[in-house]
């Protein structure tokens, strides 16, 4: 059975001094399959991404990836097993695409002294292949659209060849092309490569048409989880977004109405 | 795949031509500091007077001209590398040993340990490293609000500078130290080999550990979650990089006094011509600061003779306008 989930949450507890967000939170992150985190904004989404990659820490329960608590694994052990694309990104000074993507290498190789060789090579310009930015390889990250920005963080994190991939909201701040253009990337990666993904979306169909799995979050309670079928329920919705929302439906499949 | 080669070779090529012509400049101004001042020789008299038959003049110069030289060369370096480290710490082009209080508290509390106890004169720059470490630590959690803020750790970090300033003053008067007629602060005069032997115990040190941290450096300039993605222990990394940092700096302190500024310019200028990646960078700036520290204290003893500017009076001098050239222009760029 600990085979199906990569990721299981037991008991969490997390707040800071005057909030307390995440109460005897428990939840799970199946293997192989695309996990989308929904919720309103403030709803605890972003922390548990941040909670699960060991960006913070947490107070009581556990978190365990492949069996292991997290806190046993190190930073840099971690980043092996884990890469994530963080919503906002401070862009480096003069700094091309492909040695930003060269700096997913870092968890493989040693700190002080080293040169990337032939299979990190490989490993970047498969990663840049895959993302599309191949041939802007040689353009300072400055100069790029931020669709393309986008893709070259997702080819970093591709680059530490890891088997699971967070994104945290990948699609905000792009134009509707560029967002297909992430998402589309992000679910031939999962099938392809077999990368368990795990997604805060904000775009409730963007979810349902690109998530297998839904949690959704509400103040830090867990308000649902399950396959996303389960979601397309008017009264789940009503109690996720505190709005009434129909759902309709464009060539069978159903979609839900935001305006 | 060749063209990105090709294409690094240039300017890596560009980079290291840089390089060649400041340390050509740099043997040059060695030279030419070497020969002028108030006593006057010739290349050729001061080879001979140095490693053929004795000769007053050059043997003055040897005590007094020489370490002055290699003081300037070596402070100079020293302060760069350590401007570039804490500005990749922090975040923050804008740090500056000087400027955020690091020198003020390496040079209170040697001064203080030196006032009681003349004894320890040789690992006085042990104190003025415990010093720096204390200032440092007191900006760094000073600032702290959920993350360092640029303008919180220049602000706290100038209080915590006068802080010490005024105390170290305030000692002289304590240990009646300040009577009669002082030293100008900053002076590199009546430095012996002495002063240079401490520095070399330390400095070189520092700055292989600079160069080997470089890649890290280059890491941390990104976001704090972005390195810790990466499998950085930011934490430990931070640490060990400001270590270095507060060691170079307050190595120079205690030899040199309180230098504001250099820390500051060199790596802006190092910037514009070898770019940021750190693995140029450090090494750079080390050389450019060897170069101008050098270029100040020769021309603050050549220009007004037989009276003499400290390089540090210089120094502050053309800093300040600088400084605030470069607040103005981040201005710009955030706006």
């Amino acid at each position: 059975m600990h085979d199906k989930y990569v990721f299981q949450v037991e008991g969490l507890n997390f707040g800071y001094p005057e909030l307390s967000i995440f109460k005897d939170f428990n939840t799970k992150i199946e293997a192989g399959k695309r996990t989308v985190i929904l919720g309103q904004n403030g709803c605890g989404k972003t922390t548990l991404l941040y909670l699960l990659s060991k960006n913070l820490k947490r107070g009581a329960g556990q978190i365990h990836l492949d069996d292991t608590d997290i806190d046993n694994i190190s930073q840099r052990e971690f980043a092996k097993k884990v890469a994530m694309v963080h919503q906002k990104n401070l862009i480096p000074h003069d700094i091309t695409v492909e040695k930003l993507v060269s700096y997913g290498r870092t968890p493989h190789k040693s700190l002080v002294l080293t040169k990337l060789n032939d299979e990190d090579q490989a490993i970047m310009d498969d990663a840049m292949k895959v993302t599309g930015i191949y041939e802007l390889r040689e353009r300072p990250v400055t100069n790029l659209s931020s669709g393309q920005l986008q893709r070259v963080w997702i080819a970093m994190a591709l680059a530490q060849h890891t088997d699971i991939l967070f994104l945290d909201e990948p699609t905000t701040y792009l134009d509707v092309k560029y967002q297909l253009e992430i998402l589309n990337l992000v679910e031939r990666l999962n099938k392809e490569r077999h990368i368990t993904i795990v997604m805060i979306l904000h775009d409730i169909n963007q979810a349902i048409a690109y998530g297998d799995n839904i949690i959704a979050l509400k103040k830090g309670s867990l308000i649902y989880e399950g396959d996303k079928d389960g979601l397309l329920d008017e009264k789940m919705l009503y109690e996720i977004y505190d709005t009434e929302l129909k759902i309709s439906h464009y060539e069978n499949r159903p979609f839900v109405v935001t305006f | 795949m060749a063209r990105i080669k090709a294409q690094r070779k240039r300017s890596a090529t560009a980079k290291t031509i840089v390089i060649l012509i400041t340390a050509a400049l740099l043997i040059a101004l060695f030279y030419y500091s070497s020969v002028s001042g108030m006593l006057q020789v010739s290349f050729g008299e001061l080879m001979r007077g140095l490693f053929i038959e004795g000769n007053d003049l050059v043997d003055i110069i040897w005590d007094t001209r020489l370490p002055r030289i290699m003081i300037s060369m070596l402070v100079g370096c020293a302060l760069a590398i350590s401007g570039v480290l804490l500005q990749s710490v922090l975040r923050n082009p804008l740090a500056d040993p000087g400027i955020i209080g690091i020198s003020g508290g390496a040079k209170f509390i040697e001064v203080a340990v030196m006032g009681f106890f003349p004894g320890l004169f040789m690992i006085a720059p042990l104190f003025s490293f415990l010093g720096g470490m204390l200032a440092f630590g007191l900006v760094y959690t000073l600032s702290w609000r959920q993350g360092i803020s640029p303008t919180r750790i220049i602000l706290v970090g100038v209080a915590i500078s006068a802080m010490f300033m005024g105390l170290t003053e305030g000692l002289g008067y304590f240990t009646g130290r300040a009577l009669g007629p002082q030293m100008p602060q900053g002076s590199l005069n009546f430095k012996t080999w002495a002063d240079v032997q401490i520095l070399l115990y330390y400095i070189p040190v520092c700055v292989i550990a600079a160069i080997l941290m470089t890649r890290i450096c280059n890491l941390l300039v990104l976001e704090e979650k972005t390195a810790k993605g990466l499998g950085i222990n930011t934490d430990r990394m931070r640490f060990i990089i400001s270590v270095i940092a507060v060691m170079l700096a307050s190595i120079s302190t205690a030899v040199v006094g309180v230098v504001s500024f250099l820390a500051l310019i060199v790596p802006h200028i190092a910037r514009t011509l070898v770019g940021h990646d750190h693995r140029w960078l450090v090494p750079y700036s080390g050389l450019l600061g060897a170069f101008i520290f050098l270029l100040f204290d020769t021309i603050g003893r050549t220009v007004v003779q037989p009276a003499e500017i400290p390089p540090i009076i210089l120094m502050s001098v053309i800093g300040g306008p600088m400084f605030i050239i470069l607040l103005k222009r981040g201005d710009r760029k955030r706006a």
